[in-house]
């Protein structure tokens, strides 16, 4: 089997977050920018959605930024108000910084007609990069370089020349040449120096480099039993980070996407076991045979997620039947040769799914990227309406990876945001206090069966759905299976411009859909 | 030489009197707005965490290159381009211009300064907000700080001496209090760039005393040459206890707060640093061993200056650092009971206890290095020294 790892961070190739989420009564559409070095600033815009549409009025928004775990989570610094548009009353901006890598927080509290209102969005800091330096300043640069060497040389030589001499007096023949010998030994001295400055920074460069994120590698490998072996391995980083540390996120421990290249016409969502630490095995599924990209998402427990990526060429493959919550979905190729993008999507554009339901995507437009956007998405029965059995799959209305055609970008999104839904746990349950206690879990769109009083984070308990799918459990109030809509919506905004394609997977009764949609991002907006 | 004694007191203005030339008063207050503003951004840090370019702080560090801009740029154009210039024959040249020497070291270092900025600026986006302090852009922004003292200590020095050539007592007396000031913040920014070094928390290891050891000596003995005065050492270190001192006293009067975190440790106004170190010690007695021994050779003076040096600071430093440690030092005066809001509860430093001290052979072995490096610093410093005695532009 080839294996090929490429470069990943939490996603791969989309390190902006998404997310909408409910600040007690306020509704939020967050994007959050991090930065590319560590310390550096994140920038942060939020839109507060419906307002003047019978939302209540915002009258401040601040934000903080904190470590996700750990003590440090408990001793925020002071908030940062953010900035209200002046032309837009709903749009808000800021920025913060973030001081080291690792899982942190972004806590938005809002204080408005109906009261305070807190709402935590997890934040995976990792530098990402080392930028150039531009020509203009690098000769901006070299050139009082040069002046200040020859400055060094021009005033040794002076002293040596004549700063002893009474004023007036003329230097004679011998201090010259003294001043020259000065200066030729200065000026050794100053190449001397801007070498071992040369060298200081290499070392500076490289001590950085090492700060900069490395995603653990996985290596994938078939066994004659139909299984599949996957090894994940740190090739060294943060010494924090653990291969024996990861939670469940809604429900497993991984979740693992097999997408066929380059059409992307077959997707598998499946859910490995780990067998020992950074071992995860999988019993395969009946698979055609092809070129397969590997995607999987784990959470440490601190709260920070990583995409694992790998390369895997299969036969065809005739496993055992999927069951539990691994699912597949096919489609027809993307077309190659797209110039970029295929045409304009039309509103409402349906896919005809096995069962003859059909799910739509209510808003197809075309985006530019960088840009938040809510994906939203319906599943229709086979006579047309609204699917009446819906039911959670994993814990939520519906779940969606979103590709880019050349298979450099991969985000697994959920209807809360990009974020990994434990890493969200850990922060909503931070945020839970005495005079607003709410459920922050539940008051997340699309996450009607979450609740974050049975958050498996910590425990490894199983999450909502089988509450769900057992409504007579008692305990706190639940949504009834009945009250779960067929509709979703994805907050995401396209890293960069291209063709994508967009998987959406929703449950009903036993069955979980699997939709694709081709979408395309055009360029960004100039700010 | 090729002039006579006459012809050189006809070259000189009359316009000598008492009075101080205001190029002098700009020099010496730019190299008291960097004193102020790199302690002051230090606190910032410690405080509140997060600044931009343009913090008081800042600002303070940078007018040190725009007042050494201005008084320099002023004397070299002044002295370059005016005809029967009276500083012409006080000049040295250099690449066609005229000025003292010390104007052409101090405009190095306003240009060394502007430099580090936008190189700082880049550095900040290329690899992360002062992930070390000790980075090329912050030691290039410190070079030119350094130039910039340097600079206006060698055109004090200069017109001392040419007052005390020409007689000038009461000038030459109020030139040297400058330089015994200037010298004091030198100190004052020679123990700034070994603070990381010099925490309270490292003051039971050889190490705190072998940073000091390697160039500290090479000041004073500077200091006391150049300035001519038998207590230099003690007025410098002085300045520098006070200066410091002040900070403590001062710098929590005002309110601030983190604004980035971690926060460990709630911050509600500025945190001052450290006590100063107990320079003055060893600062007394190598004034007092300099004044014996004046007519030795310098290395006698440097091999003598050695142990006086690094003993004597270890026997007041040592048990005063314990002293630290104790609750009777938490107080207002002392300030051992700031801490910076990112100091984690299990730090040495908020637990009060030193790093990894030494005993016997370790800590010996350590202290005999810091001699030699306190020996050969005042062997530089003292030939440093006497030729800055000699500069006459």
């Amino acid at each position: 089997m080839l294996l090929i790892a490429v470069p990943a961070v939490a996603h791969v190739g989309s390190p902006d977050i998404y997310a909408e989420g409910n600040a007690g009564p306020y509704r939020l559409l967050v994007t959050i920018r991090p930065p590319l070095v560590i310390p550096g600033v994140a920038e942060i815009e939020v839109r507060a959605v419906g307002l003047g549409n019978g939302q209540p009025a915002i009258s401040s928004l601040e934000i903080a930024p904190i470590p996700l775990t750990g003590e440090a989570s408990k001793h925020p610094p002071v908030a940062d108000r953010m900035k209200q548009s002046a032309s837009d009353k709903s749009f808000y901006t800021g920025a913060l910084w973030i001081m080291a890598s690792g899982s942190w927080q972004v806590r938005f509290t809002v204080q408005g007609s109906q009261g305070a209102g807190v709402l935590s969005i997890p934040v995976p800091a990792t530098s990402s990069s080392t930028r150039g330096m531009d020509a203009g300043l690098g000769i901006l640069l070299g050139a009082l370089g040069l002046l200040l060497v020859a400055g060094v040389v021009g005033i040794v030589g002076a002293a040596a020349r004549e700063a002893q001499l009474p004023p007036g007096a003329e230097p004679n023949a011998s201090s010259r040449s003294r001043a020259w010998i000065a200066m030729a030994f200065t000026l050794a001295l100053m190449i001397a120096a801007v070498i071992g400055g040369k060298i200081w920074w290499n070392n500076e460069a490289g001590d950085y480099a090492k700060y900069v994120y490395k995603p653990l590698t996985m290596e994938a490998t078939v066994e004659a039993n139909r299984t599949l072996h996957l090894k994940i391995e740190d090739p060294g980083w943060l010494k924090s980070r653990k291969i024996d540390d990861f939670v469940p996120d809604h429900d497993h421990l991984m979740h693992l996407y097999l997408i066929r290249q380059p059409g992307l016409d077959v997707v598998y969502h499946l859910h490995p076991d780990q067998v020992a630490p950074g071992n995860f095995d999988l019993a395969l599924p009946s698979i055609p045979a092809g070129d397969y990209s590997l995607y999987a998402d784990v959470v440490h427990a601190t709260g920070f997620p990583e995409t694992l990526v790998t390369r895997l060429e299969l036969p065809a493959i005739e496993g055992r039947a999927l069951s539990g919550d691994d699912a597949k979905g096919t489609a027809p190729p993307v077309v190659s040769g797209w110039n970029g993008c295929p045409a304009n999507p039309a509103p409402g554009a349906k896919f005809r799914l096995p069962d003859g339901y059909t799910m739509t995507w209510t808003n197809a437009s075309t985006q530019p990227a960088k840009t938040p956007e809510i994906f939203d998405f319906r599943l229709l029965d086979a006579a047309g309406n609204p699917a009446s059995d819906m039911d959670l799959y994993m814990g939520m209305v519906g779940h969606a990876a979103f590709v880019k055609d050349d298979g450099t970008v991969f985000a697994h999104v959920h209807p809360s945001g990009t974020m990994s839904m434990a890493a969200l746990m850990m922060a909503a349950a931070q945020n839970r206090s005495s005079h607003a206690k709410q459920d922050a879990m539940a008051a997340m769109p699309g996450m009607e069966g979450m609740d974050s009083d049975e958050a498996p984070v910590a425990s490894g308990k199983p999450g909502r759905k089988e509450a769900a799918n057992a409504p007579e459990t008692t305990g706190p109030a639940k949504s009834p299976v009945s009250a779960i809509p067929n509709a979703v919506g994805f907050p995401y905004g396209f890293p960069a411009a291209g063709a994508y394609r967009i998987f959406v997977q929703m449950k009903h009764g036993q069955t979980v859909e699997t939709a694709a949609f081709d979408a395309c991002a055009s360029a960004p907006r100039p700010n | 030489m090729a002039t006579t004694w006459n012809a050189i007191r006809a070259g000189e203005p009359a316009r000598r009197g008492n009075s101080i030339p205001w190029y002098l008063w700009v020099a010496v207050l730019a190299v008291t707005s960097v004193s102020i503003g790199a302690h002051w951004d230090v606190s910032w840090h410690r405080s509140i965490g997060r600044d931009t370019f343009w913090t008081p702080a800042h600002m303070a560090i940078y007018a040190c290159g725009v007042l050494a801009a201005i008084s320099c740029g002023y004397l070299v154009l002044f002295t370059t381009f005016r005809k029967r210039s009276p500083m012409a024959a006080s000049s040295v040249s250099i690449f066609g211009f005229r000025a003292p020497l010390g104007a052409f070291i101090a405009s190095w270092g306003g240009i060394a300064m502007l430099t580090s900025a936008p190189f700082d600026n880049w550095w900040h986006n290329a690899y992360g907000l002062d992930v070390k302090i000790v980075s090329p852009p912050h030691t290039l922004l410190m070079l030119g700080v350094f130039a910039v003292s340097v600079g206006t200590l060698l055109m004090l020095v200069g017109e001392m001496n040419r007052a005390l050539t020409f007689g000038n007592a009461a000038l030459a007396r109020h030139l040297q209090w400058m330089i015994l000031y200037i010298g004091g913040l030198m100190v004052v920014f020679q123990m700034f760039f070994r603070m990381e070094y010099t925490w309270d928390v490292y003051l039971h290891g050889a190490f705190a005393y072998e940073a000091m050891a390697a160039g500290m000596p090479t000041m004073f003995a500077i200091f006391w040459q150049a300035s001519r005065s038998r207590w230099a050492c003690t007025w410098t270190a002085a300045i520098y206890t006070v200066f410091v001192e002040g900070a403590i006293l001062i710098l929590p009067l005002f309110p601030a707060e983190p604004k980035l975190g971690p926060v460990f440790q709630a911050v509600t106004h500025f945190i001052p640093p450290k006590f100063p170190i107990l320079l003055i010690v060893p600062a007394i007695l190598l004034d007092l061993l300099w004044t014996k021994v004046e007519r030795w050779k310098a290395w006698q003076t440097a091999l003598a200056t050695g142990p006086v040096f690094v003993l004597s600071l270890v026997a007041a430093e040592w048990p005063f650092a314990s002293f630290l440690m104790t609750k009777a030092s938490q107080n207002r005066f002392f300030g051992t009971a700031y801490f910076q809001y990112n100091m984690p509860s299990t730090s040495f430093d908020y637990l009060r206890r030193f790093v990894d001290p030494e005993h016997d052979w370790q800590l010996w072995s350590g202290l005999g290095l810091a001699m030699l490096f306190a020996a050969l610093s005042a062997w530089l410093g003292i030939w440093v020294g006497r030729w800055m005695r000699g500069i006459q532009r």
